[in-house]
């Protein structure tokens, strides 16, 4: 069945889909059109990047190619054609075939992909058994190279998934695709929800192995950076179509569809002198009711009337962009700015005004009038540590701790008052520990914790409620922190309650005002939702309002933005930079990623394994690192050479279509 | 291994909580017990010394310290000595639950976990065919089945196969015209007796395995590692049997011990109404008759079979789930 041509040009298509349609039919539910059309082709040997944020219909698209849609998903139209073989209505059987003849896929992240009750080793027998008859020696064989090659050893064979860390699990996860020998493989957002280094070692890795064994690979992400830095070309997805489709060079220097423009404005080098970052506010279309015209105009700064009628693609040397003002010289607005030396807030003019950033607006109308924390007070750690106990091994790459595992290792540290002080370090660093037991929610195992003359690691479970009025947390993840019971209105006012005691007129003006203040306008319309109803961004803007509404001295940010499209990342952070200013409160700001805290924050402490390897003014901490780990960290970063100027491309319309 | 050692203690303690209630409840009652057993006994016959003297270090001595009381109390339990019932005069306790124990633990065991091993197999088939005609036709009667009272059940079957029909044996474990031995002859008539109360706990337990085993199978589907099996072509069997049913199988795992915990103290419902000479039967003989050396022994018996039975599916489970070893 192997139709392959003796002698192949490097790009003959590997697969392409045509008119490709997909639609989820849950029971119960409006249909869901995920995938609107979508006309793509994968040269051999080609590396290609699917970006857009999430529920923009990715993940659909990548499973519908590698036909593993199921039910209520199902491909409504449009034909897959993997090889030269149509595999749009392929049965369970054949589809089989096409697995072993090479297209394989890596899910997302990888954290579930293995079975929780199977040891490695099972798995590379089930994998390697279901293609051919073979010794278990030779499995165990093949087994080891293929775990070299994705730089494990061979001892990870006889562990369960569970004793292996994140990213040993997305290695497992590739060695495994890898059995395959595939021919194409599908990455499903392959780094996602792992630490920054990891991530950038697991990228590494991909594209080691893909010049080594030769695979044509479609590398999903909602990270346009981390895809532009890793790939030939780059198919941008919104709401359900592909709006531009260009090599990846050409689209770094100069994307021609608004999308593509504001996801690389979202994008930045936290080491460069001065650093400007964009967001795009609003969120993508509900796609049960796809939007009549260009899908993307509500979010559109340059949006016309013609912005009305659907647009047609556009040819652009070999790639092409669904827009009608392009090519245009696209200028993204921007939301935050930071250059060396003091910080520097954009003004709420220009661009400013015509995105929706109702969140500085806002707060400008509210300057000057509450300055809540007026008698700010310094929180300072001396040598402050924390031991834990483990009952089971700690997994981390390769090394498994036991017993005591010391998670803060004698941090001492002095946050002035009004200060913005970033935490930054690897997962397991002991950021989030330090958090909680400046919030009280973890008392250190030795040292002392200060705010004021208020000893904090001497607090009395019974005294926390009145130090939270001082004191106010911000959680990474904005779904797992709001009772999914009680509308957000209540879930904040209760705060208002809890902390400021009021009532009737006072109680329901407060609310509104602090709805207004992070940038939920109007109130009345958004106090009344449920967290599902709002999106994640809105969700975390409903946290924040909650952490204000105790007037707090000092607000810790614990990866405020982490779980957030990036797209979301500029506007969030410059709600938290207006909040500093204009509450007085001193900001905390734990993250893994320097970007944000290279803009919300003056001071950066650097943390590894509990220890602090480095602090200092930000910028200069980011701009001339001393220590190799904050180097490391650096270098993680995937850096993209952005320049706004539109190329000199020739646009041409696709033939034999209406303009 | 290290894992059923660190469980060893629990074992330990929960049944030393249980033996310790078992003495000190009658202790607490209201009355005498002790002295209630004695009047009764003498009323069934001649009580020797040593007769009175068990039923009184097992349920109170008038006289005498708490201390005292609870090492005798602990003497005799070792040695299995719980008194002499009297609804079995002058049979010792020990002797008449001795006898009760293996029909019910043949019986009521064999179909509890008969009940468990097929209701698990047809709700993997249910949700691996999800939405086919089997997986409707099993959801549905299963529901039925499960809501279906008890009793009635076990009325409907006596009536029809038992009267109307006259297949089977209406009461009792065997029929009169054979001895309890290990002979063909008993066992014939044994098994025919059987087959009307294992059918009634076979058919009101087993819904409630394929419906628990079908939504699990059908939560595992949805798991990422479900699809990357399927994506890395493993054949459908494997999916289903080694990846999808091996995992939906632990929260099951855990019901199943609850339902063994069960069998012994749990049947007493289908016993009587069959008039099967199990545990559950003579648990209700004693309460009717107030035999509370009877009693006593029985509520220690079944608290330790459950205790037990969770012990033992506590081990299964960490064998089955990696996660929870170490
Ligand atoms: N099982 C499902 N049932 C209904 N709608 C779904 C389902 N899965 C995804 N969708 C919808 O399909 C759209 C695309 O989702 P997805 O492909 O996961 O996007 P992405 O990978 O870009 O985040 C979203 O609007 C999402 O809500
Ligand atoms: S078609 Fe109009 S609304 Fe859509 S992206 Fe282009 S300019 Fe913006
Ligand atoms: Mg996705």
């Amino acid at each position: 069945m192997d139709t392959r041509p003796p002698s192949q040009s490097e790009h003959a298509p590997l697969l392409t889909a045509s008119g490709l349609e997909v639609l989820y039919e849950p029971a119960g539910g409006p249909p869901v059109h995920a995938v609107r059309g979508v006309d793509i082709s994968i040269g051999q040997g080609q590396l290609v990047g699917l970006v857009g944020e999430s529920g923009c219909g990715k993940s659909t698209l990548g499973y519908a190619l590698a036909r593993l849609l199921r039910p209520p998903a199902r491909i409504a139209a449009g034909t897959v054609v993997f090889d030269s073989t149509d595999i749009t209505n392929l049965d369970r059987k054949s589809l089989r075939g096409i697995r072993h003849n090479g297209l394989a896929v890596v899910l997302q992240s990888g954290m579930n992909a293995l079975n929780p009750v199977r040891r490695v080793r099972g798995h590379f027998h089930d994998v390697l058994g279901a293609q051919q008859r073979l010794h278990a020696a030779e499995v165990d064989n093949t087994a080891e190279t293929l775990l070299s090659q994705v730089e494990l050893a061979p001892s990870v064979l006889d562990r369960y998934p569970h004793e292996l860390s994140g990213g040993m699990r997305q290695r497992v996860a590739i060695a495994l695709a890898l059995a395959l020998k595939p021919r194409l493989v599908v990455f499903d957002e392959p780094t996602t929800a792992l630490d920054v280094i990891v991530q950038r070692a697991i990228m590494d890795t991909i594209a080691r192995l893909q010049a080594e064994v030769g695979f044509t690979a479609l590398i999903i992400s909602h990270d346009l950076g981390l895809v532009l830095g890793a790939t030939d070309q780059v198919w941008v997805m919104y709401a359900g179509r592909i709006v531009e489709r260009r090599d990846s060079p050409a689209l770094a220097t100069g994307p021609l569809h608004p999308y593509s423009a504001a996801l690389l404005a979202c994008q930045g080098d936290p080491t460069a002198e001065k650093v400007e970052l964009g967001g795009i506010p609003g969120s993508p279309p509900d796609l049960s009711k796809p939007p009549e015209g260009c899908a993307f105009a509500p979010r559109c700064w340059l949006s016309g009337p013609p912005c009305k009628e659907e647009p047609h693609e556009k040819l652009v040397g070999t790639g092409s962009v669904t827009c009608h003002m392009a090519p245009t010289k696209l200028e993204v607005p921007k939301l935050i700015r930071r250059v060396d030396g003091p910080s520097e807030p954009i003004p709420d003019s220009g661009h400013g005004a015509k995105v929706p950033t109702t969140a500085s607006a806002a707060v400008a109308k509210g300057r000057g009038r509450h300055r809540d924390a007026t008698t700010a007070e310094p929180l300072a750690l001396i040598d402050v540590t924390k031991d834990f106990k483990t009952k089971r091994a700690a997994p981390s790459e390769g090394v498994q701790a036991q017993g005591l595992v010391q998670a803060v290792a004698g941090v001492s540290l002095r946050l002035e008052a009004g200060q913005a002080m970033g935490l930054v370090g690897g997962s397991g660093s002991g950021k989030t520990t330090l958090g909680r037991m400046i919030v009280g929610l973890e008392r250190p195992s030795s040292g002392s914790i200060t705010l004021g003359n208020l000893r904090v690691d001497k607090l009395r479970t019974r005294d926390l409620p009145r130090y939270w009025r001082r004191v106010q947390m911000v959680f990474q993840d904005p779904y797992a922190g709001l009772n999914p019971l009680h509308s957000v209105g209540y879930t904040v006012g209760r705060a208002i309650r809890n902390h400021q005691g009021l009532k009737g007129d006072d109680y329901r003006r407060e609310l509104l005002r602090l709805f207004d203040t992070v940038g939920l306008a109007p109130p009345e319309h958004y106090a009344a939702k449920l967290p599902h109803q709002l999106s994640g961004g809105q969700r975390q803007r409903v946290v924040i309002a909650r952490a204000l509404a105790a007037k707090p001295q000092v607000l810790v940010a614990d990866e405020p933005v982490s779980m957030l499209d990036v797209s979301l990342r500029a506007e969030i952070l410059h709600l938290l930079g207006e909040l500093r200013k204009n509450t007085g409160a001193s900001l905390l700001y734990i993250t893994h990623d320097l970007l944000s805290a290279r803009l919300v924050t003056d001071q950066l402490v650097v943390l590894r394994q509990g220890h602090i390897v480095e602090s200092g003014p930000t910028s200069s901490v980011l701009r001339s690192p001393s220590h190799p780990y904050t180097v490391e960290l650096i270098a993680a970063i995937p850096t993209v050479q952005q320049s706004q100027t539109v190329p000199a491309g020739a646009i041409t319309e696709r033939p034999g279509e209406p303009v | 291994m290290r894992y059923v050692l660190r469980r060893l203690p629990v074992l330990v303690i929960t049944l030393w909580a249980a033996v310790t209630l078992n003495f000190l409840l009658p202790r607490l009652m209201p009355g005498t017990p002790a002295g209630a057993a004695v009047a009764k006994l003498a009323g069934q016959g001649s009580v020797s010394a040593s007769q009175r003297r068990a039923i009184e270090v097992m349920l109170g001595v008038p006289h005498g310290s708490l201390a005292s009381q609870y090492w005798q109390y602990l003497k005799a339990i070792a040695g299995g000595n719980f008194g002499i019932s009297y609804t079995y005069f002058p049979e010792p306790v020990s002797k008449v639950i001795g006898a009760a124990l293996p029909w019910t633990l043949a019986l009521v065991g064999t179909v509890t976990v008969m009940a468990f091993v097929i209701g698990t197999l047809l709700g993997v088939l249910a949700a691996w065919k999800r939405g086919s005609i089997f997986d409707t036709a099993a959801s549905v009667g299963c529901t039925f089945m499960a809501a279906f009272p008890y009793f009635w059940t076990a009325l409907v079957l006596l009536y029809v196969f038992g009267f109307v029909a006259g297949w089977f044996p209406i009461r009792g474990g065997y029929s009169a015209s054979v001895s309890p031995g290990w002979d063909w002859s008993f066992f014939v008539s044994a098994l025919g007796h059987s087959v009307l109360p294992a059918f009634t706990i076979l058919v009101s337990g087993l819904g409630g395995w394929v419906l628990g085993m079908r939504n699990n199978m059908m939560g595992v589907l949805g798991e990422d590692y479900i699809v990357f099996a399927e994506a890395n072509g493993l054949s459908p069997r494997t999916v289903a049997l080694r990846y999808a049913a091996r995992n939906a199988l632990l929260p099951g795992v855990t019901a199943f011990g609850m339902a063994l915990g069960l069998v012994v103290g749990g049947s007493l419902l289908t016993e009587v109404v069959f008039g099967y000479p199990g545990i559950g039967y003579l648990l209700y003989n004693a309460v009717v008759n107030e035999d509370y050396p009877l009693m006593q022994a029985l509520f220690l018996v079944i608290t330790v079979s459950v205790l037990m039975a969770n012990f033992v599916v506590d081990l299964i489970y960490g064998l089955l789930d990696p996660r929870v070893r170490r």
